[in-house]
């Protein structure tokens, strides 16, 4: 396996730069998490948490399994979330808080890795299930916001963590990303696959003039 | 007369077991993809997973921290009178739901579709969701609790009428796109087990579908012939597309292909595909008359 490079949060631009998609990192410092209530509601309502974003510029897609106790909040699991479904407010969001790094399950589309290109950000995609390590490496729970009206797992958490990943670098900040790649060589390969199901290319279903989805 | 207090507790840990244990015919077939699969990235994407289930398993975490929407499939056999009827299977599945996303074994993940209100503890209107139903060839209860993440179910959903003209070769073309699609950077967390209904009504289409990916032992073929022939077919024509576990470049990103089928109308084809991702939770519990149960991971 490839060799892990070790960041260190806040990540700079200069840093974040340097990093090649499908490079193996973890990180360490802190990081910020939210979902689809986060997205849609800072870019919408322009109601974000009272967070330095120059300081704390990791965005971790998850909500977290967390259980209450005695003096506050046990972790019991952190499995990232699919970014993907965040794409419609993905862009607007690393502009508006110049994000550094996204950390998250599957990937992004154009618009955000267009986004990333910009501020000089890196979209990390998580390997395998993970969520009980990556528990183990939060250190600290920080703070949480909107615990009230958004729950448990839409809210945003604050979180120490040590070495956390690892993850490898699926969009990188000059555009590249490691699943429209392979995409490519997928469709490479649907001609023989649809040859050996007896598919023939200029297949078509029954067109009934629905007009519903197209 | 099987007591209320039985079943509560069997749905309880039947859930507890499904979120915090691998079952056995999963982690066999994973660790046989893990053998075959020669890419790194691939290795490591189910080397980790193996990890993060040994630790569930010790009591460090869970399976999978999405712990999805909660389903019980439950069959009645002969002598499983339930003590206030059946209806009260429903109210057992929401104690047992709402025990186990106390002590934090599920999530709070279950919202209002529409207000996004979330109740904190997974149950509401329609949920956990109960399938009934009724088997004279067992004896007493035998439920399954299935905790579906939610990449799977959201990501590897599909259906489509499609119409006798159509023929075979529609459904598989159906089916292999619909693979590709849910497996691009692991939506569906593969190695996924891939559930097809072909035939009924939309809803017992998807259903079929549903069924044939949570509750069959993953890989058993078919027992009608031409349909384990057709299972076999789509699950090679998916391990050339180049996917492998969690999206990366490889084989497996299909461990499992189930067809289920049922009769249709003489002008429809409708096909229905759900996937349940790689960690495959679900766990049986299997209550007698005499109120005594037992647990098991085998399906």
């Amino acid at each position: 396996m490839n060799t892990i490079k070790h960041l260190q949060l806040p990540l700079s631009e200069a840093e974040a730069r340097s990093l090649k998609m499908g490079e193996m990192v973890t990180v360490s410092g802190k990081v910020f998490t939210g979902r689809s209530r986060f997205h849609i509601r800072a870019i919408e309502d322009d109601i974000l948490p009272p967070i330095d974003f120059s300081k704390i510029n990791t965005f971790f897609h998850v909500g977290p399994v967390m259980r209450k106790v005695d003096d506050g909040w046990e972790l019991v699991s952190i499995e990232p979330t699919s970014s993907i479904r965040f794409e419609r407010y993905g862009a607007d969001v690393v502009r508006k808080l110049k994000l550094r790094v996204l950390i998250g399950k599957t990937t992004m589309g154009p618009a955000t890795t267009e986004a990333l290109r910009e501020v000089g950000g890196v979209y990390l995609t998580k390997i395998g299930i993970c969520g009980n390590q990556l528990g183990e490496q939060v250190k600290n729970i920080e703070t949480v916001y909107f615990l009230d009206e958004l729950g448990k797992t839409e809210a945003t958490w604050v979180f120490e963590v040590e070495k956390l990943g690892p993850f490898f670098v699926g969009i990188d900040s000059h555009g590249n990303n490691y699943f429209e790649g392979l995409s490519q060589d997928v469709e490479g390969n649907m001609p023989k696959i649809n040859a050996e199901l007896g598919v023939p290319e200029d297949y078509d279903y029954t067109d009934v003039n629905s007009s519903v989805g197209k | 007369m099987i007591e209320l207090n039985t079943v509560r507790r069997a749905m309880f840990e039947a859930m507890k077991k499904a979120a915090t244990i691998l079952p056995p015919d999963i982690e066999k077939r994973l660790h046989e993809a893990y053998e075959e699969e020669t890419n790194p990235l691939a290795k490591q994407h189910l080397h980790i997973s193996f990890e993060n289930a040994r630790l569930a398993g010790e009591g460090k975490g869970l399976v999978c921290g999405d712990t999805g929407f909660p389903l019980f499939f439950i069959k009645a056999g002969r002598h499983s009178e339930v003590q206030g009827g059946y209806s009260q299977l429903w109210k057992a599945a929401e104690d047992a739901t709402a025990q186990c996303t106390e002590e934090a074994f599920l999530r709070p993940t279950m919202v209002n579709p529409l207000t996004r209100a979330n109740p904190g503890d997974n149950v509401g209107q329609g949920m956990p969701k109960v399938e009934l139903s009724f088997d004279d060839s067992i004896e007493g209860l035998e439920i399954i609790a299935a905790p579906k993440g939610g990449g799977s179910e959201i990501f590897g959903t599909f259906y489509r009428m499609l119409f006798p003209s159509d023929g075979q070769a529609g459904i598989k073309k159906f089916v292999i796109e619909c693979i590709k699609d849910a497996c691009y950077a692991g939506k569906i967390c593969p190695p996924a087990i891939v559930g097809i209904g072909i035939g009924g009504t939309a809803d017992l289409c998807m259903k079929l579908a549903k069924e044939a990916a949570l509750l069959r032992k993953v890989g058993e073929p078919s027992p009608d012939p031409e349909i384990a022939k057709l299972e076999q077919e789509l699950l090679a024509a998916s391990r050339e597309l180049g996917i492998g576990p969690m999206g990366s470049q490889g084989i497996n990103c299909v461990m499992g292909l189930h067809i289920e089928t049922a009769l249709t109308h003489t002008a429809a084809l409708p096909v229905a595909v759900n996937a349940q991702c790689l960690v495959g939770r679900r766990w049986k519990a299997s209550i007698d008359e005499n109120n005594n149960y037992e647990l098991s991971g085998e399906i």
